[in-house]
């Protein structure tokens, strides 16, 4: 985050891009798109384009890995090369490890882990276009990509970030507001439950308007959440 | 599904359907799978495509950017490729830094896009000795069913005829410009599968053969690269038939790539 | 009514996470939370004879005591053998378990890799560990014919009501042709007929969801 900037982002309540402040970017997501992998989802979030895969449950490696009364969730976040402006350097950097084993962590939450014991379930995540809060777009793919590998779950968990850009609490951040706003918090909750499963910040917020941003948050995942149902209806080709 | 287990029932059944000059999937031995080019969808890239190769996906993307050149040739441009096996596409994909595989990989599709001189390498000097334009060709493999080799090198070259040079951006000219292209380097992957000799594997197919040949033209029909690989050997008699069958079935993947120039 | 629109109709997609609305007590693929049922998988619920269940039209093999599956050999130990059978893990013959008298150490002469059984699963424990016998019913090595696998949710497509899909390829394809509850379909016949019925059990498993797939299948097995 910039903190302060001469940058108008916001005019008249509308945004750069034309959004209102609780819009969210246009999402489309589809199931199914890879025939290899046990399950799997594309989406598209604004320019954001990420694909998720999923293996498993199946045999740890290595062994060591293994835990003897559950299953682990090997998420795996990585960004191409091409996807950033700046040709990024292909591999897991700090930053992709950090998100991988933070997601991880939230899957385990949702993903009936005891019902696989010594068994891995792998959940790579490849951004292919990045044009901010792609963390959000990767978990969001990578939980309907886990449905569609007929996991079973507590929950699908969706994710969106809220953030503040010239003083004003605003959903979903685009890429100039992200490099130029005041603050980021990228959130993903159990829908049925409302429970948080993972939680970053970075910038400034007042008490406020960390209750705002809370709040904002919180109805973009229940937007997405409709979204990913709705993939995996037309994917399989009934009605929920 | 994926399943790494291969029986040998599966193997007889194809090697002897190989013979007849059949396959599992009811093509000829010396016909690809039906090839799908897009292009221009990665908007951060200097140029995209992605190829579909029967169920193999293949997404490449392009980046130039601007550096120092090599002591040894000071008025060319560079180019670089890598693979990316992402772990997406396939079990036994492993997370991780890149292994033999993928290196193997990149560096076949490397000499035939950079023997056939496709990019005019010379073009890409900005400042003799001291500035040229490096070229980032990156391929993401995003499902692995078979015959990777032809879908990288052609998911290369549709990126690459795709790629506009980004002048403005680097402060270079005040015009974006497309990268001059000067031919089309095609490579053709063929199997030996038991005794036969098959075009375009699918990964069963390849998951009991034992050798591999790739073999990359340009348009005039000739050679660019080759690379045996696998522990398995072909005769002197098969490898030069595979030559000539090169020549003669890369057509549909031309005419594939022609399709996305109109 | 055709037989594909009647299966589909009365049936309800249910998600992970959805509460279903029943009286009845939990069966397969549902959890229980704060003394409400949810369902854990996407498929289809059944809320029938005091049980609710939700058949996941998704994911691997899940390996049930008495399940006719085929197996491939991947690994020979002194005295078993470990086979793949499409499920997370690997399943385990003993010899004692086999029909022949094998000296120790000497397993992969009767099954070496890559050789595939027609077995019956005998034991899962509760660590999800399971082992499976070659002594029950027509359970033998396959000598002959090639393996296909589809999805294991696909099965029941694959066969149909009362075997009506798999007879029809049988009977239009003249192979033999028998499978497993993994997913895991043996053919066998002649090279040309063995083609044909592996397109045909390959198109079920890849439009098992859409209709009309009998009458797809019928032009198919016309060629």
């Amino acid at each position: 985050m910039a903190g302060q900037t001469d940058m108008e982002l916001i005019k008249n309540g509308i945004r750069m891009d034309g959004r209102k402040p609780d819009e969210l970017r246009e999402v489309k997501i589809v199931a199914g798109v890879l025939d290899n992998a046990d399950g799997s989802c594309y989406l598209e979030w604004g320019n954001n384009k990420v694909y998720a895969g999923v293996f498993g449950p199946m045999e740890c490696h290595p062994r060591h890995k293994q835990k003897a009364d559950r299953a682990i969730v090997q998420a795996r976040y990585t960004m191409a090369p091409f996807s950033v402006n700046d040709r990024k350097r292909p591999g897991l950097d700090r930053r992709s490890t950090e998100i991988s084993y933070i997601v991880s962590q939230a899957f385990e939450k949702v993903v009936m882990v005891e019902d696989f014991p010594k068994a891995s379930i792998r959940v790579d995540m490849q951004v292919v276009e990045a044009h901010a809060g792609t963390r959000c777009a990767a978990l969001t793919a990578a939980s309907v990509a886990l449905a569609d590998a007929g996991i079973p779950m507590r929950d699908m968990i969706p994710s969106c970030a809220a953030g503040k850009v010239n003083d004003v609490v605003v959903l979903d951040l685009n890429k100039e507001e992200d490099n130029y706003g005041q603050a980021d918090l990228p959130l993903a909750i159990i829908p049925s439950t409302g429970e948080v499963v993972l939680l970053q910040l970075d910038g400034h917020l007042t008490p406020d308007e960390f209750e705002q941003a809370m709040d904002l948050a919180t109805s973009g995942c229940m937007e997405l959440y409709k979204k990913m149902r709705h993939a995996l209806e037309n994917s399989y080709g009934g009605k929920a | 599904m994926s399943n790494d287990s291969v029986s040998n029932l599966m193997k007889g059944h194809m090697e002897s359907l190989a013979k007849e000059g059949k396959r599992a999937d009811g093509r000829g031995i010396n016909e690809y799978r039906k090839v799908k080019i897009e292009i221009g969808m990665i908007s951060t890239a200097e140029g995209s495509a992605m190829v579909h190769l029967g169920k193999t996906k293949v997404l490449c993307g392009i980046k130039m950017l601007i550096g120092t050149p090599y002591g040894d040739s000071p008025g060319s441009g560079t180019m670089t490729t890598s693979t990316e096996l992402a772990p997406l596409a396939d079990q036994s994909f492993d997370p991780g830094p890149p292994r033999e595989q993928s290196i193997e990989l990149s560096r076949v599709v490397d000499r035939g896009i950079r023997e056939s001189r496709m990019i005019d390498f010379d073009g890409l000097c900005i400042e003799h000795g001291v500035k040229v334009w490096m070229v980032y060709i990156d391929l993401h493999i995003l499902d692995n069913n078979g015959n990777l080799f032809d879908c990288c090198t052609l998911a290369a070259a549709a990126a690459l005829s795709n790629a506009t040079i980004p002048n403005i951006q680097h402060g270079i000219a005040d015009k974006d410009v497309k990268l001059p292209i000067n031919c089309w380097p095609i490579s053709c992957t063929f199997g030996k599968l038991g005794d036969s000799v098959i075009l375009d594997a699918t990964s069963d197919e390849e998951s009991v053969m034992s050798a591999r040949f790739t073999v990359a033209h340009d348009e005039n029909g000739n050679l660019r690269a080759a690379q045996k690989g696998m522990n398995g050997s072909f005769t002197d008699a098969e490898i030069r038939e595979a030559v000539k069958t090169a020549r003669a079935s890369d057509n549909v993947l031309r005419e594939a790539l022609k399709g996305i120039q109109e | 009514m055709s037989e594909e629109s009647s299966v589909t109709s009365n049936r309800k997609l249910v998600l992970p996470g959805d509460l279903m609305e029943t009286k009845s007590k939990p069966g397969k693929g549902i959890f229980r939370s704060e003394g409400r049922i949810h369902s854990s998988v996407v498929g289809y619920s059944n809320d029938k004879s005091g049980y609710i269940n939700v058949n996941a039209i998704a994911g691997r093999y899940s390996p049930k005591v008495g399940d006719k599956i085929i197996a491939i050999c991947v690994e020979t130990g002194p005295s078993i053998w470990r086979m793949d059978i499409g499920a997370s893990f690997n399943s385990t013959l003993h010899h004692s378990e086999s029909s022949w008298k094998v000296p120790f150490g000497d397993t992969a002469r009767f099954l070496a890799i890559g050789d595939a059984i027609w077995a019956e699963i005998f034991m899962v424990d509760a660590a999800g560990t399971h082992q499976i016998s070659l002594k029950k019913d027509d359970c033998r090595k396959l000598y002959s014919g090639t393996i296909v696998k589809v999805n294991p949710t696909n099965v029941t497509r694959v066969i149909g009501m009362q075997g009506s899909m798999i007879s029809l390829i049988r009977d239009n394809t003249k192979t033999r042709i028998q499978i497993g509850q993994n997913g895991y379909v043996w053919i066998d016949g002649e090279g040309k007929d063995i083609a044909l019925a592996q397109e045909a059990i390959e198109t079920i498993d890849r439009e098992a969801t859409s209709e009309g797939l009998t009458k797809k299948i019928e032009k198919l097995l016309e060629k």
